[in-house]
This record gives C-alpha cells, structure tokens and sequence, in this order.
C-alpha cells in the first residue's frame, strides 16, 4: 500500500478517533507527530515510551527505597517496584525485565514480575520501531533468532536484550532494522546481511556502536 | 523588532532611502522573503535540532525533554511545563551584543517563545514533565524571533514531541511608507515599524504578535494579511526540511511487515 509521509497538524481523519500520534480537534482527527499514513492507518515515526498496562519493558534499577526501588524505564516518567511484591533484592544498575501491572492518571507505572538480567547486550532504540523489530507475528525476530541462535527479548520501551548465540550479529541486525525501518525491502535486506554474516566466524563480526551508551548489569557473576 | 538602536549604526552606513520604485534596498520587492534555508536534526546530542538561514540569520535550535522537572517546585501535575530560552552568542553582531548572558530583550523573546509553544504543544500528554527549547542566534540580521521560533517548531517535530500544528510565522512592517515583509535589519532599524507575527498554518490562529514603532489600524489589519501570504512560503520550507530528512520512510511502498502486538 502506498505510505505518504504527513507531519503534525494534517487531517488524519474526517471522525473523531483514537489513534496514537494523533488528537480530536472540532470532531476531526489531526496528526501530532510525523507519521506514515497508509489507508486508513497511521504509523508514527516518532515518540516518547508510555507504559500502558501489560507490557513487558526492560528497566534499570535507578534508586532503591524502603518501600522498594525507583526503575529508569527509557520514558519520561518515572516507576517503581513495590518491595511487598518481590522476595529479592535488587542494586542500583541491575538490568531488570519486568510487567506494568498499574500505570496512574500521571502515567507513572508500577511493575512487578521483575526478573533480573545477566550477561548478554542490552541496546535501546527508539520504542516507535519496535513492531517492525518484532515483525508481522514475530516474523522479524524470529529470523534474527534462526540465523543467530540468540535469545533476544524485546522491551516496549526500546530496549533489547540480546544473550547467546552470536551476540554480534544479532546486534548489527537490529540497529539495521531501527535505522532503516519503514522503508521497502528491509525483510529481504536484513534475510541477506544475516546470511552473509552468519557465514563469517563471529569473531569478524563487527559489532557496531550502540544508539545508546551500554551500560553493563552491575552485580554480573 | 528594533535589534539595535539606531545610534549604533555606522554614520553614513545607511542608504538615502530603503525603497526605490517599489524595490527595496537588497533588491527584494515589498512581499518578497529573503532566501530561506532549513535542515532538521543538526545536533546528535539533543532530542531535536534545526538550523535556519534566512537571509544572513544563522539559528540554532535544539530541544531536549520532555524530562523531570528541575526546579522540581516548577513541577505541573496536569501538564508539561516549557523552558524557552532565547539567546544571541556574543559573536552574532557587530554591535551591543558583545556581552554574555541573558539580557531584557533575550528574557522577553524567551517568554513570548514560550508562550507560542504552549499553545501548540499537546503539554497535557506529559504531566510533570518539562521540555526545554534553546534558541542560539549565532549571526543575527534582523528578524531573528521569528526565524528562531521557525527552527524551534521544527526542532519540536524533529523531537517527537506531539503537536497541534508546527508554528510559522515572518515579521512584518513599514519602511518607508511601505508595507513589507520579512524586514532585515537595516529596515528593522531605520523603518517606521515592525511587527513579528506567528500563526498556526491550520487554523491561521496568532500564536504572536507583537508591535514596535507605529502602525494605523488598517496597516495593521494589512500587516496581518501580509504576513500571512508571507507565512505560507515559510510553511512551505518547513515541509521541505522536514520531508528531506523523513521522507525517505515514506518513498518506499509497504513492506507488509508491521504492528503486531509485541
């Protein structure tokens, strides 16, 4: 389908609706953030993570409390972990996947299931891409994962965990796919670059630089 | 806008007359614009950038956020609070801004910047949070609040952060007896008046307008409407810088591979 690029203030739509990236001005529906419209559909390009209850985000454990701790969440608001819900104790800097069980009227989350995180790569990329990371009934993944052999858990909020397997070259796949998504072909290229890589020993992999600074799970055995 | 005093002008620097059979001293017509240039994403560090040239005016805009409040007393529980920040680098003229640091006229256009922005940002989708726009003048020719809020708009797109609409606007005013758009600075010094206007291309609301020297009602009114004509070859640019830098997302067709819950 033909995409066109609309940019904040365009009519998204006739009728009020509730779409992401868009609001409701005298019963119409216009854009807020440049997007991709495509039919009926609008695909944002950009945008900040909101926790929405139910998802599954990877977070660092940014301060600890006595009623538990404060978890940095790649959003512009911040969450905790309540003490009451875990047995564990967690530093500051653990790398943490966990559920948004409550998110309050001012969009701060409360998470719980909090599994902490060893070893393997953490990346973040913008939270609008991860569906195409994910792929049509995880399509995408699970290509990176045949051609790589590695573990890779993809947060709402952006963030990637990627563990066993050839780390490298899962990695080098998933920035492609944060820099060139939307655009045309991008399944096939990132088929190709996985099959000529994977021939490689994964030590000629060059990984490239993160989007984001890593930061490495403190407390690592 | 009255940049500069008169009196700090070079004494004989000025022309005899700024407008000559209808061509004005740069040889622009009464509605034309100077030449106008925008790229969107400029600095690596900031959430959303722009740099705009227009004329001899070189901005920098950069807008970080949103993030958590500091101050944290300035914290709004129903809504996003705006830090504009208007500044002219000691290097951006030859005269009177030798000096660092903000001066009146650099806190008013901050205020007034501000104030543009809260009405097109969606401030309401990030409670106590806030977004800080920094606007750097770093050569300035006249016009500089209006072309700094033009970049600033396009660094809040380039940013992500949800608006209504992206904020347009020129200066107009009246040089010898004359109605003109987009003034430079020596018209800015030496015409009768100036007025910078910013709209919201959607609707044509004013987001800004302010007035120096004097202008009739009716001039007004004209100002307004010239301004507007103005604006949209302004709006126009904007789309552009936008586009060159998005619109590869958009050039290639479906690739029938995405949205699906995570």
């Amino acid at each position: 389908m033909e995409k066109q690029l609309i940019l904040p203030g365009a009519l998204a739509a006739t009728t009020p609706r509730r779409m992401d990236g868009c609001y409701v001005d005298d019963g119409k529906t216009f854009v807020s953030v440049v997007s991709l419209k495509a039919g009926d559909k609008i695909i944002p390009l950009k945008g900040h993570y909101v926790p929405r209850i139910g998802d599954y985000i990877i977070g660092i454990i940014s301060e600890e409390r006595f009623s538990g701790y404060e978890v940095d969440i790649n959003a512009p608001f911040p969450s905790t972990i309540s003490a009451r819900d875990i047995r564990e104790t967690f530093q500051v800097g653990d790398v943490v996947s966990a559920k948004v069980r409550m998110v309050d009227e001012v969009h701060t989350a409360q998470l719980v299931e909090p599994r902490k995180l060893f070893a393997g790569r953490l990346i973040e990329i913008e939270s609008v891409k991860v569906p195409r990371v994910i792929g049509r009934n995880g399509s995408m993944l699970a290509l990176i994962k045949e051609y790589t052999g590695s573990d890779v858990f993809v947060g709402k909020n952006g963030r990637i965990y990627v563990k066993n397997g050839d780390i490298a070259l899962s990695v080098m796949a998933l920035l492609k796919i944060s820099s060139e998504a939307h655009t045309s072909g991008l399944t096939d290229r990132i088929k190709e670059l996985l099959e000529v890589e994977s021939k490689k020993s994964p030590q000629n992999h060059v990984a490239p630089r993160p989007a984001v600074q890593e930061r490495p799970p403190a407390g690592m055995y | 806008m009255a940049e500069e005093e008169t009196a700090a002008m070079a004494p004989g620097k000025a022309p005899k007359k700024l407008i000559e059979n209808g061509i004005r001293n740069d040889g622009r017509k009464p509605e034309d614009l100077r030449n106008l240039k925008i790229t969107v994403g400029v600095l690596k560090k900031a959430a959303g950038s722009a740099l705009i040239e227009w004329g001899k005016n070189r901005i920098m805009a950069g807008v970080y956020g949103p993030r958590e409040v500091f101050p944290k007393h300035n914290m709004n529980p129903n809504k996003a609070i705006i830090n504009c920040r208007y500044a002219m680098v000691p290097f951006s003229s030859l005269e009177e801004h030798g000096r660092f640091g903000p001066n009146r006229r650099a806190i008013e256009i901050g205020k007034v910047g501000k104030h543009v922005f809260e009405n097109a940002i969606l401030t309401e989708q990030f409670p106590k949070t806030m977004i800080d726009i920094n606007i750097d003048v770093l050569q300035s020719d006249g016009g500089t609040r209006v072309a700094g809020i033009v970049a600033a708009a396009l660094a809040l797109v380039d940013a992500g952060i949800p608006m209504r609409d992206i904020p347009c606007g020129v200066s107009v005013g009246k040089v010898d007896g004359t109605l003109v758009a987009d003034l430079d600075k020596t018209e800015d010094n030496l015409g009768q008046s100036d007025m910078p206007v910013i709209f919201s291309p959607r609707t044509w609301d004013i987001l800004l307008l302010q007035m120096d020297g004097m202008l009739t009602k009716k001039e007004v009114m004209d100002g307004i409407d010239l301004a507007r004509i103005a604006t949209q070859r302004v709006h126009e640019m904007q789309v552009a810088a936008l586009e060159a830098k998005y619109g590869a997302a958009a050039a290639g067709d479906d690739d029938s591979q995405d949205e699906s819950a995570a």
